[in-house]
């Protein structure tokens, strides 16, 4: 696929030293956080727009294909070459061009780490919301890619309700802008927020303006257990009804809880079967006044047990459960797969015990874990992808779960992407005619299908 | 020295790519391409094993460019033990395509010197110039309860010297029945482990415990964490083996050692990879400080399993000193934030490292070993 000849050509556009086709680089940008590899041709590591359009305008010539890689965490298999070509990493675009306060915006280049940024504006008491597991690793131009989200979504939303503008390098070449640093923008069509969540198929991100809120003085963190999963799920929605909007509503499952304390993790009540980890912030008054409610409303619900943070150091505690489940999870078997179905939150507690019921039929062992604010759940498959017959019951158990959640209104992927996860599921919800105009925009941007083929359509 | 390639194997593929390591490596953080960082190296080593890719001089390079300190290896929530992989795969390596050619020289001086410096190894008492008549009861002992290591760093570098000459002061005030072994200590083999050759220690190791044994000692106490590490991981379980920060701690809460106050200082403890991560010591050396009045502590923002490595570990220091000096760089960044204006370590390396640094950007920053510290407040 990449002959002689273009290699020469991108060791010119980019200098020699940032085209790698040594045994060693491609063998390390041949993943992602997805499990399959596919070891690519080479990796350009270009540093402006200029380059990546002359890049464009020879990967269109010569038909090579060129996939657009943050910092690999995706877990959808996105930004590998699955048909061969190019990586385009970005490590070297890695900036903050300006933080602009007065605007309340901020101007980064796509190699910038999430939470790089967000330490950079909270120096300027300002905030960027989106708080993706991977930040202390993820871009923003992976994020935007993507459209992140994480804990803090059901009151902050996400990665698209953060994006003013871009600068798109076309996978033809041309460069274009789109938004601005207005928030509100109905000049000709979004293509802002198209190329949000468009997974690195219809164009490559070289510039992002992103919005930035002012920073919540005060917070506070609860951690309740709960003997009964449907009390816990009963307190998510008392707390949803009364108005409060909590800035982070994790729900933790008994699998999840019983593995965090084999890994020497905090131990919990041996009838606990649901753990919350709850988080308000806002105005000092008003943080308070919520965290004694929503402390009434887990007892009231029967919580066996509440807790709540004095300090940010308790707060830390409290957080530990959450962050080390994954890991628990991750060293029970060689592998893990991260599921993302996403129901409506009334939903949620009827599509645990569906994930419970399915993982008893196809003998699987599966934990979850949910955004419990916005009802978007992370079962957590516990396996081995060497074991073939067990792989083929965990692709029926999936197949029934995406059933389930599509009729209940959800989603195959509330925040984690299409890429080749999910791509054979994808029909069940987007009907023919929808995929057909999908297919068609990127036949517009992408006439020869050169960017990141193979990804999702 | 048996590689458990069983263990490590199946450790492969417990990584699941989900790159949280890349976020705690220094070296990761500065050459940014995946193969220097810790997942990346995983693949390499993967890929290695199942012959996909060749033993290579390249490689080799590749694998020396870190600083083995661990930081990955306490971040992976999947549980891979990424130092030990990569430690045997340097192993690997080197034994077939010979020594990473910047870490030879020291390599070849503990074989023919016993020391990393390639020096007569009888002038290793040269930092106790000033303390004749001390050094020579401590150097002269047939006997002693417990044997004070000094280690190469400490005895040759001028700028450390004050280290040991501070140890024997304050063993000597506490009464404790010490000895030092003075040109009869060889290295303890540690750089050898960073360069692949762990199979040379055999000399050394059988050397030092032989040194120990005729003094009839039952413990051994060192000021260089890495020393300490070396002896604890290789030197098999015959003496007790304490850090100097242990030792002085225990002797504080025994009532053995008085200690006054110094003058204010607003002070940051930084904790060494060797002696933290690798060796499990965060309390003791606070409990030191804690211990002193005057002393007002401020804890990095990343500190004890969490402290982000001085630059100075992993002969990196040989192999690529420019880079070693930028993470050193970050970390004086780091250390600065906390608003202190002196930073308390508890290794040689980590200070020559530190201070180094210092003194080259002409930075505004005070840098002590902690027996310095005990040292000013020793009431005498």
């Amino acid at each position: 696929m990449l002959d002689e000849e273009s290699k020469a050509n991108l060791r010119n556009i980019v200098g020699p030293e940032w085209f790698l086709d040594s045994p060693e680089d491609i063998a390390t940008y041949s993943y992602d956080a997805f499990l399959p590899e596919f070891v690519p041709d080479g990796v350009v590591v270009p540093d402006s727009a200029q380059e990546i359009s002359q890049i464009m305008t020879l990967a269109n010539e010569k038909k090579i294909n060129i996939v657009p890689r943050g910092a690999g965490t995706n877990i959808s298999g996105t930004a590998v070459a699955r048909r061969g070509g190019v990586i385009m990493a970005f490590h070297r675009m890695n900036k903050i061009l300006e933080i602009d306060v007065d605007n309340m915006c901020a101007v980064v280049q796509p190699g910038v780490v999430n939470a790089d940024l967000q330490r950079e504006v909270a120096k300027h008491g300002l905030m960027y919301p989106p708080d993706p597991a991977s930040m202390f690793v993820s871009t923003i131009g992976g994020n935007v890619a993507l459209n992140a989200g994480g804990p803090r979504g059901a009151k902050y939303g996400v990665t698209r309700d953060y994006l003013l503008g871009l600068e798109v390098v076309l996978p033809t070449g041309e460069i274009i802008r789109t938004g601005g640093k207005t928030l509100k923008n109905v000049t000709g069509y979004d293509l802002t927020r198209l190329f949000c969540g468009s997974e690195g198929t219809l164009g490559i991100i070289t510039e992002i303006i992103v919005r930035l809120i002012p920073q919540p003085p005060a917070k506070a963190t609860l951690q309740a257990v709960f003997s009964d999963l449907d009390d816990a799920a009963k307190t998510v929605s008392a707390i949803v009804a009364s108005g409060i909007v909590p800035t982070t509503l994790e729900l933790i499952d008994r699998v999840i809880l019983d593995i965090i304390r084999d890994y020497g993790g905090a131990g919990f009540a041996s009838e606990a079967e649901a753990l919350l980890l709850i988080e308000v912030d806002g105005e000092t008054s008003a943080v308070e006044e919520q965290g004694r409610r929503i402390e009434r409303f887990c007892k009231e619900r029967g919580a066996i047990e509440v807790e709540r943070a004095k300090d940010p150091q308790e707060a830390e505690k409290l957080w530990h459960a959450r962050r080390t489940a994954f890991g628990a999870v991750a060293s029970v078997r060689p592998n893990c797969i991260v599921e993302d179905a996403t129901v409506p939150v009334k939903h949620l507690p009827a599509m645990i015990r569906k994930i419970v019921e399915l993982a008893e039929k196809y003998q699987l062992k599966i934990g979850v874990l949910a955004h419990a604010g916005d009802g978007n759940l992370h079962p957590l498959i516990m396996t081995d992808i060497r074991d073939r017959a067990e792989m083929e019951r965990v692709d029926k158990a999936l197949d029934e779960m995406y059933e389930v959640a599509l009729s209940m209104g959800g989603t195959l992927s509330g925040e984690h992407g299409i890429g080749i996860a999910k791509d054979r599921f994808i029909t069940k919800e987007l009907s023919p005619k929808a995929i057909e105009v999908m297919r068609g925009i990127k036949r517009v941007f992408d006439p020869n299908n050169i960017l990141n083929p193979g990804s999702f359509l | 020295m048996g590689i458990d390639w069983d263990r490590i194997e199946r450790e492969f593929y417990q990584c699941n790519k989900c790159g949280l390591c890349l976020a705690a490596c220094p070296v990761g953080k500065e050459l940014l391409l995946e193969k220097y960082t810790p997942r990346g190296k995983i693949q390499l080593a993967r890929f290695s094993r199942n012959g996909n890719l060749e033993i290579s001089e390249r490689l080799r390079d590749i694998f020396t460019e870190c600083l083995l300190c661990g930081a990955c290896t306490v971040t992976c929530p999947s549980g891979v033990s990424l130092t030990d992989l990569f430690v045997a795969m340097r192993e690997v390596l080197t034994s077939t395509t010979g020594l990473p050619p910047n870490m030879k020289p020291a390599v070849e001086a503990i074989g023919e010197s016993h020391n990393i410096s390639n020096e007569d190894n009888s002038e290793r008492d040269e930092w106790a110039e000033d303390l004749e008549e001390l050094y020579n009861e401590v150097s002269g002992k047939d006997q002693a309860e417990v044997v004070y290591f000094v280690g190469c760093v400490a005895s040759f570098f001028p700028m450390v010297q004050y280290i040991p000459q501070n140890v024997i002061k304050i063993l000597d005030a506490a009464e404790v029945d010490f000895a030092v072994l003075g040109g009869k200590e060889w290295c303890c083999g540690f750089p050898l482990i960073g360069a692949g050759a762990p199979g040379d220690l055999t000399v050394v190791k059988e050397h030092n415990l032989d040194m120990v044994r005729s003094l009839g000692a039952k413990s051994v106490v060192f000021s260089c964490p890495s020393c300490y590490r070396t002896w604890r991981e290789h030197y098999g379980p015959e003496f007790s083996l304490f850090h100097i920060t242990e030792f002085i701690a225990d002797l504080l809460e025994h009532g053995r050692l008085k200690l006054g106050g110094v003058e204010e200082t607003v002070a940051t403890y930084h904790d060494p990879c060797d002696l933290g991560r690798h060796g499990g010591v965060y309390d003791a050396p606070r409990k030191i400080l804690q211990a002193i009045p005057g002393i007002v502590l401020k804890e990095m923002e990343n500190n004890r399993a969490r402290s982000t490595c001085c630059g100075g570990g992993g002969n990196l220091e040989m192999t690529d000193p420019a880079l070693s000096r930028r993470i050193t760089k970050k970390k004086i960044e780091e250390t600065q934030a906390t608003g202190a204006d002196t930073l308390v370590t508890a290794c040689q390396q980590c200070v020559r490292t530190i201070k180094g640094a210092v003194r080259r950007e002409k930075i505004n920053l005070n840098v002590f070993d902690i027996t310095e510290t005990v040292a000013r407040a020793l009431q005498v």
